[in-house]
């Protein structure tokens, strides 16, 4: 054994550890088919909305999607007291229930509810700008929808692909997926 | 308070300051080494990349923290703004016991003999401070010839025909290379050029009672899980610890170099571990906190005799800002190149880094680290390439073991506005002024990286690539984790902080032992110039001192 399959080993054993305290305590029972893991900062809704956008930036298939990896997990404990990204607790709190509404307008429909091809639409509209200067703007203020996008983007890759230990890429399915 | 008095403080326990600290208290001078961090060891943060010290999204494992530190950055539109150390902005280093050669990739170049004379092999470089270094090569040889024994380098010059003359080979036998760095290596000598194995301050063989290299993938960034990366912390400063005489003080700030009513420098005032403000008389005081911090302390140091800082009566302390114009190719393969053998920086070539026809300086050529998963997933893409959804990650499963990157750090032309200043109205922690930095590259900076960045492509092209692309700098400043210049040396006190050697002009006890001393930044990683530095500012110090001079 290399040193750095030990190191593997180890945090492996961090990781087990890590999950057991988190099945243990946090999970509780909920609608068939929704994630209904209680968290610290965001609300159900707005944690359904995360998991929503999770599997949008990173869509199950083989592997497990970004809402079954745990980035909506990852998220809520940065922004949380103790987190690293403690400063974006706002701009999640009050950009998701927008990015939520801002569809109705359009398609009538709420994001939660969009089919799959609006879905992917809207985003692509909203990360590129589209929505930055239109009615919808008051819902999202003071935050710009573009740029949440890009720093939600950004924060779902890092809960993806970075170290479980900070709440996501659950079971290092990344690291599997990429063959690392 | 006011501490007892001693023969030296040096401020900073990074490459230069670990270096002096060993050689003053060796030869028997009482020192106090301060550093402002504290010992960040592997346990601290394991293999976490989300703050390791490469790409550090979340936080910088190896300092300085978010909650006390900030800059003001100023960029190419004018535009000031506060900046945190896990911003790119930043420019940050390190600030731990050891700085960056804890964490380093442990690339271990000597400068060519060209490097030292840029203006003599260039001539003037219109909008540069372009100059020769006041000492050559063959002055610093033997000291880059210590740094190699007593930090631990492993490599083999021979087979770099451009390698600078040495008296002495390597302690250590250069690095085999992995798959990735077999293709590259084969495909560089059917284009002519010729690869050898980088000089790594990493174990080839047990050295210094240490282990030999793990290979492990998460080395750049990261303390070594096995101890097998030579840096400071583990060789010279223990060593000056061990010799009675140097005295270590971690999580203690400077806050000011302290000058009598004669203008004589008398000791530094610091912050201690509980923000308490204290005092270190002191008979000289050798800097050496980084191109970044050594200046800002200058600069911050006021008095009667020095209304513009001290040293900087010509006002040259922080300009010539120099980092590396990085610029490179990247490349996709049909089949894997990866096999997860690390740290990956392995193959290079210096057949660019001078006399590039119509070109100023060049670079050496290397192929890139590994890169970890996320770091994969946010760059590393043809231009236009998905950034989220099912396309992004099809293309992190099919390419993440068949991609290839060679990057090359390209020396820049120095110029007079790149500088680092203090703010006026930022402060730190501890009521400090913050350092601003502000800046740009010249226009041949990016001409020079357009034709190095063609090479690298072509490189991946011979070895197989079927799909490449080039990586070109912006025009803003560079200083980051190459960070030097900014007090460089001369023989004119006019147009240079410290003489040759470090001395700084004029203030007879105030040495400067860091990346700060470069006249200009060579086409390579800069640390093992730094420590060779660090050891020959030390031994004019040591000479001195033993022949009665107090300085
Ligand atoms: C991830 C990474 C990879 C790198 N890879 C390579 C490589 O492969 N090859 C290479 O050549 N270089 C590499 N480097 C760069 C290398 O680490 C630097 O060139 C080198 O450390 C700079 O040396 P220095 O002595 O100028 O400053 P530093 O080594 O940064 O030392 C300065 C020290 O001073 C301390 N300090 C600053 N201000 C104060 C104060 N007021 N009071 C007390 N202490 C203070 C700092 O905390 C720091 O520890 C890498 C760096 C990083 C971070």
């Amino acid at each position: 054994m290399t040193p750095d399959d030990l190191l593997n080993n180890v945090s492996r054993r961090t990781f087990l550890k890590i999950s057991a305290i988190w099945t243990g305590g946090a999970w509780i029972v909920g609608i068939p088919g929704l994630s209904s893991q209680s968290y610290d900062v965001l609300t159900r809704e707005e944690a359904d909305i995360m998991d929503l956008l999770a599997d949008c930036m990173v869509p199950p298939d083989d592997f497990a999607g970004g809402k079954e990896a745990g980035v909506t997990n990852f998220i809520d404990q940065q922004i949380s007291r103790n987190g690293y990204l403690t400063e974006d607790r706002d701009l999640y709190k009050t950009c998701l229930p927008a990015l939520n509404r801002t569809p109705l307008k359009e398609y009538k429909k709420h994001f939660l509810t969009l089919d799959r091809d609006a879905r992917i639409e809207y985003l692509k509209k909203l990360e590129r700008g589209f929505y930055d200067h239109s009615t919808a703007e008051e819902i999202w203020e003071p935050f710009i929808p573009s740029h949440f996008f890009a720093k939600m983007r950004d924060q779902c890759l890092m809960g993806f692909y970075g170290s479980p230990k900070h709440g996501g890429n659950n079971n290092y399915v990344s690291y599997r997926m990429i063959r690392f | 308070m006011e501490k007892k008095r001693v023969n030296a403080v040096v401020v900073g326990a990074g490459a230069g300051g670990g270096v002096a600290a060993k050689e003053l208290s060796e030869a028997g001078l009482s020192v106090v080494l301060f550093e402002r961090g504290g010992l960040v060891t592997h346990e601290d943060h394991g293999n976490d990349e989300l703050t390791a010290q490469r790409s550090f999204p979340l936080a910088c494992a190896f300092g300085p923290d978010n909650e006390r530190y900030r800059r003001v950055y100023r960029d190419l539109q004018g535009n000031e703004r506060v900046v945190l150390p896990n911003e790119w902005d930043y420019q940050n280093n390190a600030a731990c016991v050891g700085s960056g050669t804890v964490c380093y990739g442990a690339m271990a170049w000597r400068f060519m003999e060209e490097d030292f004379k840029m203006k003599s092999t260039y001539g003037t470089v219109e909008g540069s401070t372009l100059e020769d270094w006041p000492i050559s090569y063959e002055d610093l040889e033997p000291y880059y010839e210590k740094a190699e024994w007593e930090i631990g380098v492993a490599g083999d010059d021979s087979i770099n025909p451009y390698a600078p003359w040495r008296r002495k080979p390597h302690p250590m036998p250069a690095f085999h290379h992995n798959r990735e760095a077999r293709i590259l290596e084969s495909a560089a000598k059917d284009l002519g050029y010729h690869p050898f194995s980088i000089p790594m301050l990493r174990n080839s063989v047990p050295y210094n009672g240490r282990r030999v290299c793990a290979h492990v993938r998460q080395c750049v960034g990261f303390a070594c899980p096995v101890d097998a990366k030579n840096g400071t912390q583990n060789t010279v400063i223990p060593t000056a610890i061990e010799t009675g005489n140097c005295e270590l003080k971690i999580h203690c700030k400077v806050a000011e170099l302290l000058t009598n009513d004669q203008g004589r420098l008398t000791g530094v005032s610091y912050f201690d571990e509980n923000d308490q403000k204290q005092i270190q008389p002191a008979d000289i005081i050798v800097l050496a906190a980084s191109a970044t911090e050594t200046p800002r302390l200058m600069l911050n140091s006021t008095s009667k005799h020095f209304p513009n800082g001290i040293g900087n009566r010509y006002d040259w302390v922080g300009r010539n800002l120099q980092g590396h114009a990085y610029c490179g190719a990247d490349g996709l393969f049909e089949h894997e190149v990866y096999t997860g053998e690390g740290p990956g920086a392995s193959v290079a070539i210096c057949d660019f880094n001078h006399h590039n026809e119509g070109y100023v300086g060049g670079a050496m050529l290397a192929n890139e680290f590994i890169k970890l998963p996320y770091a994969y997933s946010s760059g590393y893409r043809p231009p236009g390439s998905a950034r989220w959804g099912q396309e992004h990650k099809d293309f992190q499963k099919r390419y993440y073991r068949r991609n290839a990157s060679i990057r090359g750090p390209v020396q820049e032309m120095p110029n007079y506005e790149s500088r680092v200043q203090v703010s006026r109205e930022v402060r730190d922690h501890w009521g400090i002024p913050v350092a601003k930095i502000s800046g740009y590259k010249l226009d041949e900076d990016i001409q020079t990286a357009e034709f190095i960045a063609d090479k690298a492509e072509k490189w991946l092209q011979a070895a197989g690539a079927v799909e490449t692309w080039k990586s070109i700098p912006g025009k803003g400043v560079s200083g980051s984790q190459h960070q030097a210049g900014t007090c460089r040396m001369g023989d004119d006190p006019q147009t240079s902080v410290t003489n040759k050697y470090g001395q700084v002009h004029g203030v007879d006890n105030l040495f400067i032992a860091d990346g700060s001393l470069h006249v200009t930044n060579g086409g390579f990683n800069p640390v093992l110039t730094i420590m060779a530095l660090g050891y020959w500012v030390s031994d004019y110090i040591v000479k001195e001192w033993q022949h009665g001079n107090r300085f």
